[in-house]
């Protein structure tokens, strides 16, 4: 569950005022937000993910007010209930796949379940390089990855910025499939921005800013 | 998983870093332990090694040199002052104790010092094993000795002659080793106490050895050896039965001896030694024989006067062979001298005068000695007094002033060591902006990013003072070890558990503060900024 209330949004150096049309999602609801390059896609996206603090306006998520939260409790809500994904895709360099995703449940405070872990990455197709360093991994794998952290807390919503720019046709198709999939599977919000026309079919919700 | 196991991780992804942050770090903590152990056991020999010692008596010189040689012994002593004169000295009533002491020899680097019972006491050096010294060449050694020489009580060793090991003027009687001191970590450690007899005895006997050698040749010093050997083990009794044979059946023998002698020489002497047969009598003849031709003019002066007046002619005799000469050997002169003239007596009274010593520790019994004490001695006689205190204290001064120079050279280091650190701490920090961001979108908390951060320097620091204390003592075992004999003269001293401290506290304090500097960009980080500058 998804709320935005006359969310407004300036930059300190910059005279630019964004304002955002007002989202409101159910359970289980999914939403594509179109926009071209500049429009404030990303700092929508941020100021839903409790990154950025609105001028104006509320950000709710899960009945929670993100305005009301400060600091420590606004990581900790973040790192429980919101999955980002990110246009390249990232991921702790140090580390290898699995400790990648038992470090996000370990800074989200959840318990670190092996057999969900295993799951997962069978669903994903990355069981198979567990033990694999991030930069031995191909750009389609780390994609996977990607989606594989961002849901493997449990999050009530998660937020993909461009998640598919990067990628050719084939990719594409396969990753938002998965992210809706993934969604589907925990009862979580889908919010998708993105100036990519081919994910478009995928939703029933969009809208354009 | 927890913040620590991430950290190891990171540390361990990164083995250029690390490297280099432990390389700088503990080549800074190599520096400031290892100055801090050398100062430390420079001040602790000095300011221990003085002992009760107020005042050092010498031979004209330097002041410094003296106490370097008497009071430390590390340096060559000035010169020998007569014991007589010493002896006068010590009957002042200003002093509590003086202690005479002589030197000449070393056994492997390590010296031989001929004192009496007061020495050790200044030191509070107590015995650990076997007895005091009771007779002539019996020594006391010091710990260090007894371990890095193995000796035991009951061994025995030849010295050489001078300060420093070596293998070319080996005495010919031994020391026999019959106590050792419990260590005390003062100088007494590594130090060889003998009698002033012992000492007295071993360079008569060399310069004896000196004159066969001249008159025989090669050959004959080696017979010599057993001979002076025969003599030190059977000695008095040896002597005098030897004597009892001269005196009774050869007196004419002697004659008969000075007969051939107008010819040959000096046999006379040979005469009174052990083996006085017929066969090495003639080897006498033979080398002499060829002596006559050769060699010094003084001797043919010598034998011109002893064809006119045989018993003035053994008394020159005497006197210039014995130079400095010992008990025994007036023993053999008084039982000549018993049948013979008065004159020995004489030249052999000159001779006990004549013994010389190193130098003359001595203790006050208060301090008003000081003032009056020294000046006198150094006006009145053709010796001079130096204050070990003042005279290190000098010497402290001037190292100090070393000391000073390398200390700020690694504390410079440690700040440079230090701004390494920085700069590539604050390096990694920015390449690691987006890994932080990701963390913290992860949930993790600003302090939770500050404790990972901590934890690796921490890693890196406690692995460069591991490193750098092993560095030392490593360091410190070879430098002593490809100078095995400044080893013997340098007590090192364990560092105190509070100087480790002070380094490795020092050492934090600068991690730290260049830790918190490259770590405060990511207390001010903006998420969003990092996650939207993606690229």
């Amino acid at each position: 569950m998804v709320q935005t209330n006359n969310l407004t949004f300036q930059y300190k150096k910059s005279k630019h005022v964004f304002s955002f049309p007002n989202i409101s999602l159910e359970k289980q609801d999914n939403l594509l937000i179109l926009g071209k390059s500049g429009i404030g896609k990303t700092t929508l996206l941020h100021l839903l993910a409790g990154l950025l603090k609105p001028s104006n306006g509320d950000v709710i998520i899960d009945k929670m007010n993100l305005s009301s939260l400060h600091d420590n409790s606004l990581d900790k809500f973040r790192g429980q209930n919101i999955g980002l994904v990110f246009q390249k895709n990232y991921a702790i360099q140090s580390l290898n796949l699995i400790d990648n995703l038992q470090t996000r449940l370990f800074l989200s405070k959840k318990p670190i379940n092996k057999t969900l872990i295993d799951t997962l990455l069978m669903q994903l197709g990355l069981d198979s390089h567990k033990k694999s360093k991030i930069n031995e991994l191909s750009v389609g794998q780390l994609q996977r990855l990607n989606i594989a952290l961002s849901v493997i807390h449990n999050p009530k919503v998660i937020l993909a910025d461009e998640p598919t720019s990067s990628l050719d046709d084939e990719n594409c198709k396969i990753v938002i499939e998965l992210l809706i999939k993934q969604a589907e599977q925990t009862n979580a919000n889908l919010i998708v921005i993105t100036h990519d026309n081919r994910i478009k079919s995928f939703f029933q919700n969009s809208i354009t800013l | 998983m927890s913040i620590w196991k991430i950290s190891f991780q990171n540390i361990k992804s990164k083995p250029l870093y690390t490297f280099l942050s432990i390389f700088v770090l503990s080549l800074s903590i190599v520096l400031l332990l290892g100055i801090q152990q050398l100062k430390s056991s420079f001040k602790h020999q000095m300011n221990t090694n003085l002992g009760e010692i107020d005042l050092v008596i010498g031979a004209k010189g330097s002041p410094l040199q003296l106490v370097l040689a008497s009071v430390l012994h590390l340096d060559n002593p000035t010169g020998n002052i007569s014991y007589k004169e010493a002896k006068k000295i010590s009957k002042n009533p200003m002093i509590k104790s003086a202690v005479p002491i002589s030197y000449g020899d070393n056994y492997k680097g390590f010296r031989i010092i001929g004192t009496n019972e007061k020495f050790s006491p200044l030191y509070n050096a107590k015995l650990q094993k076997g007895h005091v010294i009771k007779n002539s060449m019996e020594v006391v050694i010091g710990s260090t000795v007894a371990e890095k020489l193995n000796l035991k009580i009951g061994d025995t060793f030849l010295s050489s002659h001078g300060l420093i090991e070596n293998e070319i003027e080996v005495h010919a009687t031994p020391f026999k080793v019959v106590g050792i001191f419990k260590p005390t970590q003062k100088v007494i450690d590594r130090l060889i106490i003998t009698s002033l007899e012992s000492i007295w005895d071993t360079h008569n006997h060399e310069e004896e050895i000196y004159h066969g050698h001249h008159h025989e040749g090669e050959e004959h010093q080696d017979h010599h050896h057993e001979n002076h050997a025969n003599h030190n083990k059977e000695k008095k009794d040896h002597h005098h039965e030897n004597h009892v044979n001269h005196n009774e059946a050869k007196k004419d023998h002697h004659h008969e001896n000075h007969a051939n002698h107008n010819e040959e020489k000096k046999n006379h002497h040979h005469g009174s030694h052990a083996n006085h047969n017929e066969e090495k009598k003639d080897h006498h003849h033979g080398s002499h024989a060829n002596h006559n031709e050769e060699k010094k003019d003084h001797h043919h002066e010598n034998h011109a006067n002893h064809n006119e007046k045989k018993k003035d002619h053994h008394n020159e005799n005497h006197l210039n062979h014995n130079g400095e000469k010992k008990d025994h050997h007036h023993e053999n002169h008084l039982n000549h001298n018993e049948e013979k003239k008065d004159h020995h007596h004489e030249s052999h009274a000159n001779h006990n005068e004549e013994k010389e010593i190193t130098s003359l520790l001595i203790t006050f019994k208060n301090l008003a000695a000081f003032l009056t004490f020294p000046r006198k001695i150094n006006k009145q006689t053709n010796m001079q007094a130096a204050l070990p205190k003042y005279e290190l204290d000098k010497l402290y001064e001037y190292t100090g002033a070393g000391f000073k120079t390398i200390s700020w050279i690694a504390y410079l280091i440690l700040l440079i060591s230090g701004m390494i650190l920085f700069i590539s701490l604050y390096k990694m920090v920015k390449e690691r902006a987006f890994d932080f961001a990701l963390l913290r979108t992860y949930g993790a908390s600003n302090f939770q990013l500050i404790k990972m951060m901590i934890y690796e320097e921490l890693t890196i620091v406690f692995l460069a003072f591991m490193l750098g204390f092993l560095l030392v003592k490593i360091g410190f075992f070879f430098i002593f070890n490809i100078l095995k004999v400044n080893y013997t003269q340098i007590i090192l001293q364990d560092l105190s558990f509070t100087e480790i401290l002070q380094t490795g506290i020092l050492v934090l304090i600068m991690v730290i503060l260049s830790s918190s500097l490259a770590i405060y960009p990511i207390i001010k980080m903006n998420i969003s900024t990092i996650l939207s500058n993606e690229k």
